[in-house]
């Protein structure tokens, strides 16, 4: 191939890097949500030491760079367990952790956010705290937390873009590559962050659609 | 039967209940009165768990509250009304009153729906049936209230100040349902500052002064020379007569 041509096929190539991107944004996302669930739920129940590991886990993750935790991930584990880490591998273990971390910040205040009051009713009525959890806590914090979260997944997303200096075929990494042979920057570098503002607008829209559904109770407030 | 004896509660040093003594029976209509902070509404939280007595004993139907084992049996034998109607704003009317019977009973969801629609019938919200709290007012909120303690089907309903926080309008809606409860033999622990209303509905009246039970008579004997006896309670009702 020669120097400074695109070919059509670099659309296709874009494309790739793009599913790539959106693969492990989906994928950490789920396991960060399903990880950052648990750990304020664990911490909920006030599960004695459990709840100081994740506190202190969560702590880690929150205050130290992705990338850091990235390369300590791909060169640091296989270095010290002697096991061998793929570049996906990583990149799914450190994104999921992040993510894990920050949505547990957030759906600790979520929890925390419902009103004692409601609490003490449910109490009384001899509810379990599972099912006050569930029945009470669930569905009002879910609708404290989906702004935040939102605002957290758009971020994530372009956090993903971090991952492509280990390796992995991301859109940012296939960017790099569009670069490298046509040496056009600008256009590489508009379409790619064309092609990263899109996908945010569509996380911020679909984040905005679910807001307006969970707090349909709280439309009429004012009234 | 509510048996409260010798209960002792104190929050770090301050002792809120001193040694109170009170039993309240089937079809009886207790109302608790005394001056702000002498621990009504803790002597209402003790009765349903809500706060750990520090001595004596709490029995409902013979279930001690302070045993959680046997708490949840007390709590389901007594419903509780809250001052600040306590619903829970993400559901309506009718699946704040189904939450606890399909929850706890484990009575059908529909069946559960069809309970509460009735109930709010009877206090008059049938329309008002798929509001949210926000939409409601705050008399029509206490009624939702009181519809939620009765579809546990209760034997005693537990009262702290339920129209404290409405005018006056709200409070004369809400009362007159409490006043029909009253008439079917409903047994209430009616926590009051609305002393004419307390004469008017309960059986006995039962009156708390820094802690202690100082008076717990029949209505009549309470508002006559031997209520008007104790210093305290004289001092109280002139005063509130007053406001
Ligand atoms: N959780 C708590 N922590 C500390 N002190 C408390 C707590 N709950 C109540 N108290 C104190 O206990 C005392 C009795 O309170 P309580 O609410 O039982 O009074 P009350 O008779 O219901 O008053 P009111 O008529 O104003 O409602 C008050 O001095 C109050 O400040
Ligand atoms: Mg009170």
């Amino acid at each position: 191939m020669r120097y400074g041509d695109f070919t059509p096929f670099d659309i296709v190539l874009l494309l790739q890097g793009l599913g790539v991107s959106l693969a492990l944004f989906v994928s950490t996302t789920l396991i960060g949500l399903v990880i950052g669930t648990i750990w304020a739920v664990i911490r909920f129940y006030r599960v004695p030491v459990l709840t100081q590991i994740v506190t202190f886990v969560a702590e880690l993750l929150k205050n130290s760079p992705v990338l850091v935790q990235l390369f300590l991930v791909f060169f640091g584990l296989p270095a010290f367990f002697k096991i061998n880490v793929t570049p996906t591998e990583a990149a799914v273990i450190t994104l999921s952790g992040n993510s894990a971390a920050f949505i547990y910040v957030i759906a600790v205040s979520a929890i925390e956010s419902v009103g004692k009051d409601q609490l003490e009713a449910a109490r009384v009525f001899g509810l379990t705290r599972w099912q006050i959890l569930r029945r009470v806590i669930a569905p009002q914090a879910a609708a404290f937390a989906i702004g935040p979260l939102t605002g957290l997944l758009v971020n994530q997303l372009q956090v993903t873009s971090l991952i492509s200096v280990i390796g992995v075929m991301d859109l940012t990494k296939v960017g790099n590559i569009l670069n490298l042979r046509t040496l056009k920057p600008f256009i590489v570098w508009t379409a790619v962050g064309a092609l990263y503002y899109l996908t945010a607008k569509l996380v911020a829209y679909a984040g905005g659609r679910f807001e307006k559904r969970l707090r349909a109770h709280t439309a009429w407030r004012g009234l | 039967m509510i048996s409260v004896s010798g209960v002792r509660k104190s929050f770090g040093a301050a002792t809120v209940l001193n040694g109170v003594d009170l039993e309240i029976r089937q079809g009886e209509v207790v109302s608790v009165l005394g001056s702000s902070g002498s621990g009504k509404s803790t002597l209402i939280r003790c009765i349903n768990g809500l706060e750990k007595i520090d001595a004596g004993k709490i029995t409902v139907d013979g279930f001690d509250v302070s045993k959680p084992r046997e708490l949840s049996e007390a709590r389901k034998r007594s419903g509780t009304v809250f001052q600040l109607f306590n619903l829970y704003p993400h559901m309506t009317a009718v699946q704040n009153i189904a939450l606890a019977p399909v929850e706890v009973l484990k009575v059908p969801r529909r069946q559960a729906e069809d309970e509460a629609r009735e109930l709010l019938r009877s206090v008059g919200l049938s329309e008002r049936a798929e509001a949210y709290p926000s939409q409601l007012s705050g008399g029509q909120r206490q009624r939702v209230g009181i519809c939620r303690a009765l579809a546990m089907k209760p034997s005693y309903l537990l009262l702290d100040e339920v129209t404290s926080a409405l005018d006056p309008e709200m409070t004369s809606e809400v009362l007159s349902i409490l006043a029909a409860l009253a008439k079917t033999g409903t047994t209430m622990v009616f926590v009051t500052h609305e002393i004419e209303f307390a004469r008017s509905i309960s059986t006995r009246i039962a009156f708390l002064d820094k802690g202690q039970l100082i008076a717990d008579l029949p209505t009549a004997e309470f508002f006559s020379d031997k209520g008007m006896a104790l210093p305290r309670v004289a001092q109280f009702l002139s005063k509130m007569r007053k406001d």
